[in-house]
C-alpha cells in the first residue's frame, strides 16, 4: 500500500512537475511567438513589410532553375554575403517551394489583386528575361509584378531615404528594386540598413540590426567582425530585408601564351598583388614580349576615386602605399617598406621606399600621399570606401568646411606619413590599398571638382610597373616597363591596351581573333562563349558581387 | 541662279538654329543630368550633396533652360565649342579625332556602294526581264532587308575570325600609321555599311535607266545610227545619275550619323559611338555639337545635290 501510496506521488510530483513546467514554457514560447509576430507581422500598412510576404516571395522563386536555364555558372544565393570565409553556416536556403509561398501570403492576408512596382535598371537582354521570369513566378503563387526599366537619374528614384528613418512614409515609388551589390568588404553590404543611411529607401529602422551594425563598426578585430557579420546575416535570413539572388563570378580570361609566374588570382576589378611586372608572355614573330588586354582609355585615363583598379591601364600604372592579397585582407607593403597600426586602431604610420619614383624619373614622397588623400576629400565623386577613411580623419570637419586648409589628422614627417583616426575605420587599410599615391606636382592645381578634366589624365605619370608609351585615345594605349621600378623591370616589352569601358562589349570577338592575352569580364554569356575557344583559360573567381531584390517595406 | 544660291544658303541658318533648339529641348526632357551619370547611383547616394551641386553649378546645370541654351549658342558663335562634361577634353579636339574616321568610313561605303551599284543597276536595266535582273532585283531586296549589324557579325566570323584575311575591328594599331597600313581595317566596316546603300543604288540606277530609256532624245540618237554602247552610256547614262546622284547627296550625311551601328561592331573610332556615348551620358555639349554638325552636313549635302543636279541634268539649268 505505502508502495502503491508512494508510486503515486511520485507519479502526481512528476506529473506536475511535467505540466507545469510545460505551463512555463508555453507561457515562454507564448511572449516568444508575440515577439516574433511583432518582428515577423506587417509594420505598416505595406504589406511588403510583412515578413511572411518576403519569405513567400523567396520561396516563389526557383533560382536553381533559372540558374539552369538563363545564368548557367552563377550560384544560388541565399544572403547577401556570398560563400566565403565570412559566411555563417546554417542559413535557410528558401528553396523553390511555390505550396509553401501561397500558404504564407495566405497566412499575412495578401490581397492578389496588389500589382508591385518591380524596377531594374540594367538594360541587357539577360535582365530582361530574368524579370520576366520572376514575374512569371511569383504570378503562379499569386504576386502580381509588372517590370519597369528606370531611365535617367537613378539615384533620385532608387535611394533616397525617408524623412523619418523607422516610421516614415517612403520616398521611392518602387516596391521592388532588383539590383546588383558589388563591394570590397562586408561593410559596404550591410551598412546600408542602418536606420537613416543615406541611400536606406526601403529597411525600416531596426533597433536589433542597428545595435550589430553599431558593434562590427566600432572594431577592427577580424574574429569579432566575423562573429557580428555572422549575427547580421542570421538576422538577414530570417526577416529578408532583402530578397537574395545570386552571387555572380568575375572571370578572368588568359590566352595560353601567357603565365603569371606563380602570381595569384584576385577581384580584378580592385588593386591586389598580381606581381604583373613578373608575367611572362611567349614572344611573337619579331621575338618580342606584347600582352594584348582591354581596359585602355577611350577619352581619358580614369581617375581613381571612384573605381580605383577597374581598368588594367589603373592598375599597371600605379602603385599603392600596401598592397592585399586577391581576397583583400593580408597586407604587405608595396611603395611603403614597412607600416604599424596603433593596438586601439586610431594611428597607421606607413614608412616610405627610399627608391620609389615616379615614371617622368622624380621621387614619390610622403607629402604626395598626404596630398592625394587631402585631394581625395575635395573632389566630387569618391567611392564610399574612400568616403569612409577620411571622414574618420581627424580634423576632417575642420578640412571639410574650409576652416584649415589641411588634413591635421595626415602628417609627414621625413619619408613616413601618419594617419590619424577620430574613430575606427574597419576598413582602413583596405583603402589604403586602393587608393593610389597621386603627383602633387602635376596635380595641384587641378580643380578638384573637375579633376577628371584634368589634362593629367590624358597621358598619366604613374609609379606603376608599366608606363604610357603611346596612347591614341579611342584606338590604343601602349605601354612599356618602367627602368627604375623598385621591384624590378617588367618581363614582357610591352602591353597594348585596346580601349573599353567596364563592361567590354568586343571581349569576345577580340579573342576569338587572337587579339586578347589577359582581360576579364562579369558577363555569363561573354564567358560561356569563351570557355570552348582553344588557346584560352577562362577562369571563374568569386568575387563580392550580389544580385538581389530590394524590398521596399516603408509606408506608401 | 547666284540669287537662288544665296537664298538657299541663308534658309540653313534659322534651319540650324531651330534643329539645335529641338536637340537641346530633347535633351532637357530626358531625365537626370550629366551629374547623374558622373558615377553609379551606389556612389552617388553617398556623395555631399553640396558637393553635387558645386559640381553642377560649376557646369552651369543649375541654370534655367533657355539661359543653358543661349549660352550655348552664344559660345558656338564665337567659335567656342565647349568641353566634354565627362572627359573636360574640348569637344572641338573630340570632334577632330573622331570625325575624319567617320568621314573615312563613309565616304569608303560611298565610293563602294556607288560603283557597284551604279553598274549593277545598268546592267539589271539592260537585261530587264531575264535572269540576271531577277537575280539582282532579289539580291538589291535582301540587301536593304537584312539589318546592317546582323551582315556585320557574320562578315566578321567568316573573314576575320575564321578565314583572318581582315583584322577584327579598330582603325589604327601601334606602328601601323598610313593609310595603306590601316586600308585592311576599313575594308569590312566600308563594305557591310555600303551594302545596305549598293541596293538602293543599284533600284535607283535600274529604274531611271529604264525611265530614260523610252525617252525621246534617246530615240533620237538611235535613229541617228549611234551605237547602243553610245546611245545607253553617253547620252542615257548621264540622264538617269541624276536622281542616283541626288540619293547619294542625301545618303552622305545620313552614313554619318547612321554609321553608329556599324562603329559598334567593328570598334571604329568615329563619331557615331561618341554620339551614342555622349547621349547615354547626358553629355550635353557634346551632343548638341555632333548633332549640329550631322545637320549642317545634311543641309550643305541638300544644297550641293541641287547644284549637281543642275550640272548633270541640262534641262534644269534651262528651267
Amino acid at each position: 500500500m505505502k508502495r502503491t501510496t508512494g508510486l503515486l506521488i511520485i507519479l502526481i510530483a512528476t506529473c506536475a512537475l511535467v505540466f507545469g513546467a510545460g505551463a512555463k514554457e508555453q507561457v515562454t514560447q507564448t511572449v516568444q511567438i508575440e515577439e516574433e509576430v511583432t518582428q515577423m507581422g506587417p509594420l505598416n500598412s505595406n504589406p511588403l513589410s510583412d515578413v511572411r510576404v518576403r519569405q513567400a516571395i523567396a520561396y516563389a522563386i526557383d533560382m536553381d532553375a533559372i540558374i539552369e536555364g538563363l545564368l548557367p555558372g552563377a550560384v544560388a544565393a541565399d544572403s547577401l554575403t556570398p560563400n566565403n570565409e565570412w559566411k555563417v553556416a546554417g542559413l535557410e536556403a528558401y528553396s523553390y517551394n511555390p505550396g509553401k509561398a501561397k500558404q504564407l501570403l495566405k497566412d499575412a492576408g495578401w490581397d492578389s489583386a496588389k500589382v508591385l512596382d518591380l524596377v531594374y535598371y540594367y538594360g541587357d537582354q539577360q535582365t530582361v528575361d530574368l524579370m520576366a521570369t520572376v514575374q512569371a513566378y511569383l504570378a503562379d503563387v499569386g504576386i502580381k509584378v509588372v517590370p519597369r526599366k528606370l531611365e535617367g537619374d537613378l539615384n533620385s528614384q532608387l535611394w533616397v531615404a525617408p524623412k523619418d528613418p523607422v516610421n516614415g512614409t517612403s520616398a521611392v515609388a518602387w516596391d521592388l528594386a532588383y539590383a546588383g551589390l558589388a563591394v570590397v568588404s562586408q561593410y559596404e553590404y550591410y551598412n546600408r540598413f542602418l536606420s537613416g543611411a543615406a541611400t536606406n529607401s526601403h529597411t525600416p529602422g531596426n533597433a536589433e540590426l542597428d545595435a550589430l551594425l553599431d558593434a562590427v563598426n566600432k572594431t577592427n578585430k577580424v574574429a569579432e567582425q566575423k562573429e557580428y557579420f555572422g549575427k547580421i546575416q542570421q538576422f538577414e535570413n530570417k526577416y529578408l530585408p532583402i530578397i537574395p539572388l545570386y552571387y555572380q563570378q568575375l572571370f578572368v580570361v588568359e590566352s595560353d601564351r601567357l603565365t603569371r609566374n606563380g602570381a595569384g588570382y584576385g577581384n580584378e576589378q580592385y588593386a591586389y598583388d598580381w606581381k604583373i611586372q613578373t608575367w611572362d608572355i611567349k614572344p611573337n614573330a619579331d621575338g618580342r614580349k606584347v600582352m594584348k588586354a582591354n581596359g585602355g582609355p577611350l577619352q581619358f585615363f580614369e581617375a581613381p576615386f571612384v573605381a580605383p583598379a577597374i581598368f588594367t591601364s589603373q592598375k599597371v600604372l600605379f602603385d599603392r602605399l600596401i598592397v592585399a592579397d586577391g581576397g583583400l585582407q593580408n597586407f604587405r607593403g608595396q611603395l611603403a617598406k614597412e607600416y604599424s597600426v596603433s593596438a586601439d586602431g586610431l594611428t597607421i604610420s606607413f614608412t616610405m621606399k627610399d627608391n620609389i619614383y615616379w615614371h617622368d624619373g622624380s621621387p614619390i614622397t610622403a607629402q604626395d600621399v598626404k596630398f592625394t588623400w587631402e585631394l581625395a576629400a575635395k573632389v566630387s565623386s569618391v567611392n564610399v570606401l574612400f568616403s569612409g577613411l577620411f571622414k574618420t580623419i581627424v580634423g576632417y570637419a575642420d578640412f571639410n568646411t574650409k576652416k584649415t586648409n589641411e588634413l591635421s589628422g595626415i602628417t609627414v614627417k621625413d619619408n613616413t606619413v601618419t594617419f590619424k583616426f577620430a574613430s575606427i575605420f574597419p576598413n582602413a587599410l583596405v583603402a589604403l590599398s586602393q587608393l593610389p599615391p597621386l603627383p602633387q606636382k602635376y596635380l595641384g592645381t587641378a580643380d578638384p571638382l573637375q579633376i577628371q578634366q584634368s589634362p593629367y589624365w590624358q597621358n598619366p605619370i604613374g609609379s606603376g610597373p608599366y608606363m604610357v608609351k603611346e596612347v591614341r585615345m579611342n584606338n590604343y594605349c601602349v605601354l612599356v616597363p618602367f627602368g627604375k621600378y623598385h621591384e624590378g623591370r617588367g618581363i614582357i616589352d610591352e602591353i597594348q591596351l585596346y580601349p573599353s569601358g567596364e563592361s567590354d562589349p568586343n571581349l569576345v570577338k577580340n579573342a576569338l581573333a587572337g587579339q586578347l592575352d589577359y582581360g576579364w569580364t562579369k558577363s555569363l554569356t561573354d564567358a560561356n562563349a569563351l570557355k570552348s575557344v582553344a588557346g584560352l583559360k577562362v577562369m571563374p573567381y568569386d568575387m563580392n558581387y550580389t544580385r538581389l531584390i530590394y524590398v521596399n517595406k516603408f509606408a506608401k | 541662279m547666284l540669287t537662288y544660291t544665296i537664298r538657299r544658303l541663308l534658309i540653313i541658318i534659322p534651319m540650324l538654329i531651330l534643329a539645335s533648339f529641338l536637340v537641346f529641348l530633347g535633351l532637357e526632357l530626358m531625365p537626370g543630368d550629366a551629374v547623374s551619370f558622373m558615377a553609379d547611383p551606389e556612389t552617388l547616394a553617398n556623395m555631399d550633396p553640396a558637393k553635387l551641386d558645386a559640381v553642377r553649378e560649376q557646369l552651369g546645370l543649375n541654370a534655367p533652360f533657355l539661359v543653358r541654351y543661349l549660352r550655348w549658342l552664344s559660345g558656338v558663335l564665337k567659335g567656342d565649342f565647349g568641353y566634354s562634361l565627362t572627359s573636360g577634353v574640348p569637344i572641338k579636339q573630340i570632334v577632330f579625332q573622331t570625325l575624319p574616321a567617320t568621314i573615312e568610313l563613309s565616304l569608303a561605303a560611298l565610293l563602294f556602294s556607288t560603283v557597284l551599284g551604279t553598274i549593277l543597276g545598268i546592267v539589271s536595266a539592260l537585261r530587264r526581264g531575264r535572269m540576271t535582273d531577277n537575280v539582282l532585283t532579289v539580291a538589291g531586296l535582301l540587301g536593304m532587308s537584312v539589318p546592317q549589324f546582323f551582315i556585320g557579325l557574320v562578315s566578321l566570323f567568316v573573314f576575320a575570325i575564321n578565314l583572318g584575311w581582315l583584322p577584327i575591328g579598330g582603325r589604327l594599331r601601334p606602328g601601323y600609321e598610313s593609310f595603306i597600313d590601316r586600308f585592311p581595317h576599313l575594308v569590312l566596316p566600308a563594305v557591310v555599311l555600303g551594302l545596305a546603300l549598293t541596293a538602293g543604288v543599284m533600284r535607283y540606277a535600274r529604274s531611271s535607266m529604264l525611265d530614260v530609256a523610252n525617252k525621246d532624245f534617246i530615240k533620237t540618237a538611235r535613229s541617228k545610227g549611234l551605237s547602243e554602247w553610245r546611245v545607253n552610256f553617253i547620252h542615257g547614262f548621264r540622264v538617269a545619275m541624276t536622281p542616283v546622284a541626288i540619293l547619294l547627296g542625301l545618303r552622305l550625311p545620313t552614313l554619318i550619323g547612321g554609321s553608329v551601328v556599324i562603329e559598334q561592331v567593328f570598334q571604329w573610332p568615329g563619331i557615331g559611338n561618341e554620339f551614342l556615348s555622349a547621349i547615354r551620358g547626358q553629355n550635353y555639349p557634346l551632343v548638341m555639337m555632333i548633332a549640329f554638325f550631322m545637320v549642317l552636313a545634311t543641309m550643305v549635302s541638300s544644297f550641293l545635290i541641287d547644284l549637281v543636279t543642275a550640272l548633270l541634268d541640262p534641262r534644269v539649268r534651262l528651267s
